[in-house]
């Protein structure tokens, strides 16, 4: 037990270490720098569409370069190392081949956390920053200080945090999945992408197909069964765009949208296993 | 006690893809190597050498026939941990240092703690790569310093076999000396390193045994001495002899029934010789 935990975490801390050396962080710089640039303008709106399009701006960015880099570095992870040939060296030790993909999905991971999380203390900073300059400016009224101070500080911000975190996670875990199957990243970014529109459509679908009325055929249900079965369903992480509306989502809600997504990720990282376990090197 | 690694009738097809059929790479392979034996797998390119040497490590399945390692079934976790691997090319993550990656391999290979940093210190003085040098970068590392940091991953494990495949491919004359003389002295531990080569003036320096494969058929194997050594013919190399003695020589020889085949001065290898030009610093 000891002996796996050192190999995986030895193949998470290698994967983590390439992505930080090949300069990843940067980008997060860059967002940054972007954000809080960006946030000098839109002044003339009132203080809560102010903070509502800073959130939607910080989410959607953390959303989308967490998309892509989630996409981009999981789709590299084994098709990368079989075109560098490194897998040879690494798959010849004594560890399984589970291990190897567990530690690689993992580092992965890290890396996405880590992004997350940067780029979250970045959204954090710029909601303090314009809530000082707002202060500043409109807030002689204590009651009006108060509710920017309400708008800036709201806690529920850390579920959004932790849903992006996981809703990524689920990506990366569907492009390992299909890393294993592929050699070439090209098919694995298109797989995981149609995963990714079909899981944002598939309740939507089901539940027009479902409430027009016709009847629906054992087949088809069986199909919608399978899809729904197969596929995550991506709506559940809408949650992110209720509280950025400032919408209440308890965190019951949260946390099962959490385990929903730690199921999906063993389910896929075990088939991943399973796959790669047969495969030639 | 078990062969270091014993392979019957080992066979790998690889599918070309849909409706295209399968192309053979090694077909029936019969081979033992003994515990403590330098063996060499010979052959031309294409010849299955890398692909033997990827059933031994399990990252090939074999199509039939099977593949033992120190008695363990080939790519099982016990039988890999039995082994280390240096690939024909230097693939390894070019991002970390030379320390980093044996330091990695021993990770993987589920070492750690200060026993691991000791066994570090003690390969990366043996490859020659101790101090500054273990600490920079592969992608700054020449060819022979990158074989040298493999080869120190592959014994990161203290593996009781060493695979090498073309360990001296692309490595300079002085540097193929030095891996040379690695394999001469990890036989000198008692190890087992078996690899391929094409070079075959190198694997005629070190290997006690080799097998010659070719298109995935084996086509010669056995004992260096017994495959090389003319037993019909006796070599003597002398200094000092005048002309008029040669002639005398080659009277007597002839009148003992002896014919000679061939005379002269002999020559020098160029590898000793070019060695022997380079300062005495570079030769290291």
């Amino acid at each position: 037990m000891m002996g796996s935990l050192r190999r995986i975490s030895a193949v998470a801390s290698n994967t983590f270490l390439e992505a930080v050396r090949q300069k990843v962080f940067a980008v997060l710089l860059v967002f940054g720098l972007v954000l809080i640039y960006g946030a000098n303008y839109f002044t003339e709106f009132s203080f809560q569409e102010q903070f509502k399009f800073l959130k939607d701006l910080g989410y959607a960015a953390i959303s989308l370069t967490g998309l892509l880099v989630g996409l981009l570095g999981a789709s590299q992870l084994i098709p990368g190392e079989i075109e560098r040939r490194t897998i040879l060296t690494a798959l010849c030790r004594p560890l399984h081949r589970w291990e190897f993909i567990v530690g690689k999905y993992l580092g992965l991971a890290v890396l996405l956390g880590v992004m997350v999380g940067v780029m979250a203390l970045a959204v954090g900073g710029v909601l303090g920053w314009k809530e000082a300059q707002l202060v500043a400016r409109e807030g002689s009224d204590p009651a009006v200080a108060a509710a920017i101070q309400k708008e800036a500080r709201d806690p529920r911000l850390l579920q959004a945090v932790l849903l992006v975190g996981v809703k990524l996670a689920v990506v990366a875990a569907v492009a390992v999945f299909f890393s294993t199957v592929a050699t070439s990243t090209t098919f694995v970014i298109a797989m995981t992408l149609m995963v990714y529109l079909i899981g944002h459509l598939q309740s939507v679908a089901r539940e027009q197909w479902l409430e027009s009325g016709e009847v629906v055929q054992a087949g088809a249900k069986l199909f919608l069964a399978a899809v729904a079965f197969l596929v995550p369903d991506f709506n559940l992480y809408n949650l992110i765009d209720e509280i950025i509306a400032g919408n209440e989502v308890v965190w019951r809600s949260t946390l099962e949208v959490v385990g929903y997504s730690v199921v999906y990720i063993t389910v896929l990282l075990t088939a991943a296993s399973v796959v790669f376990e047969g495969r030639d090197i | 006690m078990s062969a270091a690694v014993q392979t019957e009738r080992l066979r790998k097809e690889f599918p070309m893809g849909w409706f295209r059929g399968r192309v053979l790479a090694l077909e029936g392979l019969d081979m033992e190597v003994q515990r403590g034996e330098v063996f060499g797998l010979l052959g031309p390119n294409g010849s299955g050498k890398s692909t033997a040497m990827k059933m031994i490590l399990g990252l090939l399945r074999p199509t039939s026939g099977r593949a033992e390692v120190c008695g363990f079934r080939a790519g099982t976790i016990a039988a890999r941990r039995q082994i280390g691997f240096l690939p024909e090319n230097p693939y390894f993550p070019n991002f970390l240092t030379g320390m980093e990656l044996v330091r990695y391999y021993g990770r993987l290979s589920g070492m750690g703690g200060s026993v691991l940093e000791k066994r570090i210190q003690e390969l990366m003085e043996l490859v020659r790569l101790g101090g500054e040098a273990g600490k920079r970068p592969l992608r700054t590392y020449s060819k022979g310093m990158l074989q040298r940091a493999g080869l120190a991953g592959a014994m990161v494990g203290d593996p009781e076999i060493l695979l090498l495949d073309e360990p001296t491919a692309g490595v300079d004359p002085a540097g193929s000396r030095e891996i040379r003389d690695l394999i001469l002295e990890l036989r000198g531990r008692g190890k087992t390193v078996i690899f391929s080569s094409h070079l075959l003036e190198q694997v005629e320096d070190v290997a006690d045994r080799v097998i010659i494969l070719h298109r995935g058929q084996k086509l010669r194997e056995g004992r260096l001495e017994d495959l090389l050594t003319r037993k019909k013919e006796w070599e003597v190399s002398v200094q000092g002899l005048k002309e008029a003695d040669r002639k005398e020589l080659r009277g007597w020889l002839e009148k003992h029934g002896a014919e000679v085949v061939r005379e002269g001065a002999p020559r020098e290898r160029l590898e000793d010789y070019f060695l022997r030009s380079l300062p005495e610093e570079k030769r290291r």
